[in-house]
C-alpha cells in the first residue's frame, strides 16, 4: 500500500544519546511502538484497502519481533509507561497489536521463507521457549545454522501455559510452527537435556559452536511457610498451578472437572489467576488466597494485574488477601482444607521475608488445593551441568548472559531470572548479539550497556479519554474461548490517532518511509539574528526548542533529538532567526506563486 | 585639505530628525569644525540653487530624512543622488516610509476631501483645492505634485546606508559621521544599527514566563504597566521581538511598549507579518470564540503592525 | 465581460488531505496546489505573499481540531487566519479570500470541490481590487537612478 524503503527495518540510530519515547524504553525489547501507531492511523477506513497495509505494518513489526502478534494478547507492559496514562487513559498498544495479528497470522501461513544465505557457524539452542525461539530467529537472520533442542513435542514453552481465553491456542500454534519454517530453523523435539545422553558438552563435541540455554522453569515450586515444608502437598485432591495449567493445555481436563467443588488457589501472582479464573471456568467454586494485600500501590501489593484481579472478581472468584498457608489439612489421605494466618508484611530490607501473626488465623475448607506460589528450575540438572557456583546460583555475565565456566555458553530467560515473555525474548536477543561476537572475536561489552532518555508527553489543549473495551458478560464467559473484544479497522485508526508520538523522529520516521516528506529536516538558529525572544520556546509542543546562555548573550536552540521538523517555531519566529534545512517547502511554494503572474 | 562636504535635507519628514542632529548638542561643533555643510534647510539658508551648480559627486555625504510624497521632494531626492557619493537614509521615513505611510491605507482624494472640505474645522467656502499650477493675478504659481503613494526613500534613488529610528538616536548620528569621515563603513545597503530584535538588550526579557500565554490584550493607556515585567506577558502588545535593535529602548526604558520604529531585523522583508505569526503563537485561546474575543481585543492591527513601516511592507498600499 | 477565473491557491496537510492517493495524480488536477506537511507550517507571510503576487484567494485546509498530529499547527494556523483576515480587511482584501477548514479526506477528493466552490465564491466576488495606482514614470526613475526594483 505504501512505498516504502525495502522491508522498511528502522535502525535506531547509536547516537550519543539514546533517546525513546517511554513506551519504548519499557519494552524490554524496544519495539518501535511509535512508527506502528502512526503508521495504523493512517490505513484507509476501506477494511479490503486496509488489508495491505496491515500486512506491510506487520511485517515490519515481525522483522524483529516474530511474536508481536501474541503480544496482542498477553503483553501490554508499555501501557504502563504510556504518557497518556495520567491524561485520559494510557493508549491501548496491546489491542492495537491484536487488531493486526488478527489478519496477519493467518498471512503468517503462507509467508514466504526468508532468504538467507546460511554461511556461519552451528549453534544450538537449549528450550523452544520464546527466549530460545527469539534467539534461534536473530541468530538464523545474522546467517548462523541454528538448531533448536525442545524437551517437549511442542516449541513455545510457558506460552502454552497461558489459558485459552487469554491466548487462543491456534495463534501460538501458528506463530511458533510458521517461525520456525520462515527462518530455517532447525527443531529437535522430544530431547531432554540430561535424559540420554544429551548434555551440554556432547552438544558441543557434535559441533555446535556455541549454546543458549533457555529451560526456563519447568517445575512448580512447592509451598514452605517461614522456610519449612508444608506437609500434606502429597495429599488427594491437591495439586500444583503450574501442572494444573499444564494438563489443561493438552487437554486432558475435562471440561466440568471441578462442578460442585470448592476449590481453593493459593498465590497471588498471574499465574495464580489464571489457574483461578480456568477452575471457575471449569465449574469450582473459586477461592483466591493470596499473601500480599489488596492495595496494589503498597510494596506488598498484589503483583497479579489489575485486569486479572477484576476479571476474576467479575467471574465469581472469591479473592482472600494478606493471608498465607500454615498448614494443610487432611482426612483420610484427602484434602480437606487449610489454616490461614493473616500476614502483617511481605517484603522488607532483605526482600521477601513475609511474617505473619498467628493469633489471627481463619480455616478455610475446600475439595480441591491448588498451590500456584511460582516456578521452579531443574536444580539437578543445573547441578550436574556444573553451571551453579559456591552459592547455589548461576553465574552468567548480566550484560553479556555469558556463563563463567563455558564462553561458549550462554544462558538467558526465566532460568536466569523470572520474568514476562517480552523479557525472555530481550534476554534471547542479548544471547543473540552475545553469540555473534564470540564467534567473531569481537569485543563482548563494548557498547551494549543501553541508559534511555524518556519523553515528557507534548504539549496539547486537550486529551481523549481512552477507549471502552468490551467483554463478554460474566455469565457468558464460563468457556475457554476470548471474552475480551478486538478493535474494529474504525477503532483501531480512532485509537492509533491517539498517539501523541512523545518520543523522538530519529527512532520513528514513520512519516518519512510514508512519502510525506523526503527526510527530517533540521532546524538552524542564526544566533546573529536571535534575539532571545523566546517566541519559539512557547510555539514548540515538544521541549525541543529553548533559550540557553551564549556568552553575554541568550539566544535559542533546538535540541534535534527532540524536534519533530513541523516547522512552527520557524514560523513563530519573528526575526526569522530559524530556518529547516534541506526543506523543499520554499521552494514548492515559491514555484507555485511565480505560476500566479 | 578641504573639508568633506555634507548635507542634511527633509523631504516628507516632521522636523525630529534634524532635531536628532541639534540634539547631539555641543559636539554640533566640532562636526561644524571637521565638515562643509552645504545644506540643512532647517538651520541653514542655503539654496537648490548651490546644490545644482556642483559636480557630481561632489558631496561625500547626504543625511536625507523624510519619506517622498510630492514631486518636490522626489526631486531633491534625485538632486541630491546626483551630487552625493554617499546617501543616508535617515530616520523612519526615510528608511521604511515612516508614521506618514500609514496614508497609504485611503487614497488622495479621500484625503484631500478630509483636509479641504470634511473636517469639521474647516473653513474653505471656495472649496478650492490646492493646484499644481493656478494663476494668480496674472502669473503662474506652481505647487509640487501630490503622488496618490508614500514612497520611502530606496523606492526613487539608490541608498547607501540606513539608519532608522523616529528619530534616530542621537549618538548614532556621531557614528555615522564618523564612519563616513574615517571611512570605516560596512557593505554598501548596510543599516547601521545591530542587526537583532530588541528583546536582545531589553531589560524585561528575562522576565517573561516559561511559556507565554496570553488570554486578554490590553492597551498601554487602559492599564497601568508592571515597570520590570515584559509587555507582552502583560497581555499589551510590543512590536519589540520583531523589530530592530539599536534605540537604546527609549520607550521601553519610560514605560511604553515599542512600536516598531527601527523597522524590521536583519532579512526580513515585513515585520508585520511576521509579528503576526509570533503574536498568534502566544495566544492562549481554548476554543473559536476564545479566539475571537483576545484578537477582537487588538484594535487596528494594520495600524499598529505598519505604523511606521507600511510603504515599504509586501502589500505597501490599501487596495481600491 | 470576460470570463474571470481566480486564481486560488491550496495549501493542505499530508496528515489530513489525500494521503491514500497518489500526489502526482492529484496535482493534475489542482491547480497552485501547495500539500504540506503541516498547516502550522504556514506562516503569515507566505498568506500576504500570495495575494501580492497574484493570487485571488487562499484555502488551507487542515486536520480535525484535535487531530493535528504535531498538537495543535491547525489552531496554530486558525489564529493567524483570524488575525491576518483583520489586517487583510484594512489593506482592502476581503476576509473571504481567506477561507480555513479543518477536516480529514484520507482519499483527497474532496479538495477539488472545495477548491471550486471557494473559486466560484471568489468569482461571484469579483477580481480584487487593483493596487492605487503607481505612477509608471517614478518606477522607471527609480530604476534608473538605482532603486529598489
Amino acid at each position: 500500500m505504501w512505498k516504502t524503503d525495502a522491508t522498511g527495518v528502522t535502525h535506531v540510530e547509536t547516537a550519543v544519546r539514546q533517546c525513546l519515547p517511554p513506551c519504548q524504553i519499557k519494552c524490554p525489547i524496544n519495539e518501535d511502538i511509535q512508527r506502528t501507531n502512526v503508521l495504523i492511523s493512517l490505513l484507509p477506513e476501506d477494511p479490503d484497502l486496509a488489508k495491505t497495509g496491515v500486512i506491510q505494518i506487520s511485517e515490519y513489526l515481525y522483522g524483529k519481533n516474530p511474536f508481536f502478534n501474541i503480544c496482542g494478547y498477553i503483553c501490554g507492559i508499555c501501557e504502563l509507561e504510556c504518557n497518556y496514562g495520567k491524561k485520559g487513559g494510557a493508549i491501548k498498544r496491546r489491542l492495537l497489536k491484536r487488531f493486526l495479528s488478527d489478519v496477519y497470522t493467518e498471512h503468517l501461513k503462507e509467508r514466504e521463507e526468508l532468504e538467507i544465505l546460511k554461511n556461519k557457524e552451528n549453534v544450538a539452542i537449549v528450550g523452544g521457549g520464546p527466549g530460545g525461539l527469539m534467539c534461534a530467529y536473530d541468530l538464523s537472520k545474522r546467517g548462523y545454522r541454528v538448531t533448536i533442542v525442545e524437551a517437549t513435542d511442542r516449541l513455545g514453552g510457558a506460552l502454552w501455559l497461558v489459558p485459552d481465553y487469554r491466548l487462543p491456542k491456534d495463534i501460538l500454534q501458528t506463530t511458533v510452527e510458521n517461525l520456525v519454517r520462515i527462518a530455517g530453523i532447525d527443531v529437535r523435539y522430544k530431547s531432554r537435556l540430561g535424559e540420554g545422553r544429551l548434555t551440554l558438552e556432547r552438544l558441543k563435541n557434535e559441533g555446535y559452536k556455541a549454546v543458549f540455554l533457555a529451560t526456563g522453569l519447568p517445575y512448580p515450586r512447592v509451598l514452605t511457610f517461614e522456610g519449612q515444608f508444608v506437609e500434606g502437598q502429597d495429599l488427594s485432591g491437591v495439586m500444583y498451578g503450574h501442572t494444573y495449567l499444564y494438563e489443561v493445555s493438552h487437554n486432558n481436563i475435562p471440561s466440568n472437572y471441578f462442578k460442585g467443588k470448592k476449590v481453593i488457589v493459593t498465590g497471588g501472582g498471574n499465574v495464580a489467576f489464571d489457574v483461578a479464573r480456568s477452575a471457575r471456568r471449569q465449574g469450582g467454586d473459586v477461592t483466591v488466597v493470596a499473601l500480599e494485600r489488596e492495595d496494589k500501590d503498597h510494596q506488598d501489593g498484589v503483583p497479579a494485574d489489575e485486569e486479572e484481579i477484576r476479571g476474576a472478581w467479575e467471574e465469581g472468584v472469591r479473592i482472600v488477601y494478606s493471608r498465607g498457608v500454615r498448614k494443610i489439612v487432611g482426612q483420610n489421605g484427602k484434602f480437606k482444607g487449610i489454616d490461614c494466618p493473616s500476614c502483617v508484611s511481605v517484603f522488607d530490607e532483605q526482600g521477601f521475608n513475609p511474617k505473619f501473626d498467628c493469633t489471627d488465623c481463619i480455616d478455610l475448607a475446600g475439595d480441591v488445593l491448588i498451590i500456584t506460589v511460582g516456578q521452579a528450575p531443574d536444580r539437578p540438572l543445573l547441578q550436574k551441568e556444573n553451571l551453579l557456583n559456591e552459592r547455589g546460583r548461576l553465574d552468567v555475565d548480566h550484560l553479556t548472559l555469558q556463563s563463567a565456566g563455558k564462553p561458549w555458553l550462554f544462558i538467558g530467560g526465566d532460568i536466569r531470572r523470572v520474568g514476562f515473555m517480552v523479557e525472555a525474548m530481550a534476554e534471547g536477543l542479548v544471547a543473540a548479539e552475545s553469540i555473534d561476537r564470540y564467534l567473531r572475536g569481537v569485543d563482548m561489552k563494548e557498547g551494549r550497556r543501553r541508559d534511555y532518555e524518556g519523553y515528557s508527553i507534548p504539549v496539547r489543549r486537550d486529551y481523549k479519554p481512552e477507549p471502552e473495551v468490551l467483554w463478554i458478560p460474566p455469565e457468558n464467559r464460563m468457556h475457554f474461548q476470548l471474552f475480551e473484544k478486538g478493535l474494529t479497522l474504525k477503532e483501531a485508526i480512532e485509537e492509533a490517532k491517539r498517539c501523541v508520538t512523545c518520543g523522538p523522529c530519529l527512532s520513528c520516521k514513520a512519516c518519512v518511509s510514508i512519502g510525506f516528506q523526503k527526510s527530517l529536516s533540521p532546524v538552524e538558529v542564526d544566533i546573529a539574528k536571535c534575539s532571545g525572544c523566546g517566541h519559539c520556546v512557547y510555539t514548540c509542543n515538544y521541549y525541543a526548542a529553548r533559550l540557553v546562555n551564549r556568552g553575554d548573550k541568550i539566544v535559542s536552540e533546538t535540541d534535534m533529538f527532540k524536534c519533530k521538523s513541523c516547522g512552527m517555531c520557524v514560523v513563530a519566529c519573528p526575526s526569522q532567526a530559524r530556518k529547516m534545512v534541506d526543506d523543499d517547502t520554499a521552494d514548492k511554494i515559491a514555484s507555485v506563486y511565480a505560476a500566479l503572474s | 585639505m578641504a573639508k568633506p562636504k555634507v548635507a542634511i535635507c527633509w523631504l516628507g519628514g516632521c522636523g525630529g530628525c534634524d532635531e536628532a542632529v541639534v540634539d547631539i548638542n555641543e559636539v554640533i561643533l566640532s562636526v561644524a569644525a571637521a565638515v562643509d555643510l552645504v545644506l540643512w534647510p532647517v538651520a541653514l539658508d542655503f539654496k537648490y540653487d548651490s546644490i545644482k551648480a556642483m559636480k557630481d559627486g561632489e558631496i561625500a555625504l547626504s543625511i536625507v530624512n523624510g519619506n517622498v510624497r510630492n514631486s518636490e521632494q522626489e526631486e531633491v531626492a534625485k538632486l541630491l543622488r546626483e551630487k552625493s557619493q554617499i546617501i543616508l537614509a535617515f530616520g523612519a521615513c526615510a528608511c521604511l516610509g515612516g508614521t506618514p505611510g500609514l496614508a497609504n491605507l485611503t487614497t488622495k482624494d479621500d484625503i484631500f476631501n478630509w483636509v479641504y472640505r470634511d473636517a469639521p474645522t474647516v473653513v474653505n467656502p471656495n472649496k478650492s483645492y490646492p493646484k499644481t499650477s493656478s494663476r494668480v493675478n496674472g502669473k503662474e504659481l506652481t505647487l509640487p505634485d501630490f503622488y496618490d503613494h508614500v514612497y520611502a526613500l530606496n523606492d526613487v534613488i539608490y541608498v547607501d546606508y540606513y539608519l532608522p529610528g523616529c528619530p534616530p538616536p542621537p549618538y548614532s548620528v556621531m557614528y555615522a559621521l564618523s564612519a563616513v569621515l574615517e571611512n570605516k563603513l560596512p557593505p554598501k545597503g548596510s543599516t547601521l544599527a545591530p542587526q537583532r530584535a530588541l528583546c536582545d538588550s531589553c531589560k524585561r526579557n528575562k522576565s517573561k514566563p516559561e511559556r507565554m500565554a496570553i488570554r486578554e490584550i490590553k492597551r498601554i493607556h487602559e492599564v497601568e504597566a508592571a515597570p520590570d515585567t515584559c509587555f507582552l506577558a502583560q497581555g499589551i502588545i510590543c512590536l519589540g521581538p520583531a523589530t530592530r535593535d539599536g534605540c537604546g529602548e527609549s520607550c521601553i526604558n519610560i514605560n511604553v511598549p515599542c512600536r516598531g520604529c527601527f523597522g524590521p531585523v536583519e532579512g526580513v522583508a515585513d515585520s508585520g507579518a511576521k509579528f503576526v505569526s509570533a503574536l498568534a503563537s502566544i495566544l492562549d485561546a481554548q476554543s473559536d470564540a476564545d479566539m475571537t474575543r483576545i484578537a477582537d481585543q487588538v484594535t487596528d492591527l494594520a495600524g499598529y503592525l505598519y505604523r511606521f513601516s507600511l510603504p515599504t511592507s509586501i502589500l505597501k498600499k490599501k487596495r481600491g | 465581460m470576460s470570463q474571470y477565473k481566480p486564481k486560488l491557491v491550496c495549501f493542505s496537510c499530508k496528515f489530513g488531505w489525500g494521503y491514500l492517493t497518489d500526489e502526482t495524480n492529484l496535482a493534475n488536477k489542482i491547480d497552485n496546489w501547495v500539500p504540506i506537511i503541516c498547516t502550522g507550517k504556514i506562516d503569515a507571510t507566505n498568506i500576504i505573499d500570495a495575494f501580492e503576487r497574484g493570487a485571488d484567494g487562499i484555502l488551507i485546509l487542515g486536520c480535525p481540531e484535535g487531530d493535528c498530529h504535531y498538537q495543535d499547527g491547525n489552531f496554530e494556523a486558525k489564529k493567524r487566519v483570524y488575525l491576518l483576515r483583520k489586517l487583510l480587511e484594512s489593506i482592502g482584501i476581503e476576509k473571504e479570500r481567506i477561507r480555513i477548514e479543518l477536516s480529514v479526506d484520507p482519499e483527497g477528493i474532496r479538495i477539488q470541490q472545495l477548491v471550486k466552490e471557494m473559486s466560484e465564491d471568489l468569482a461571484k466576488l469579483g477580481p480584487p481590487k487593483k493596487s492605487i495606482t503607481v505612477r509608471k514614470t517614478t518606477k522607471k526613475e527609480a530604476v534608473k537612478a538605482g532603486g529598489r526594483k
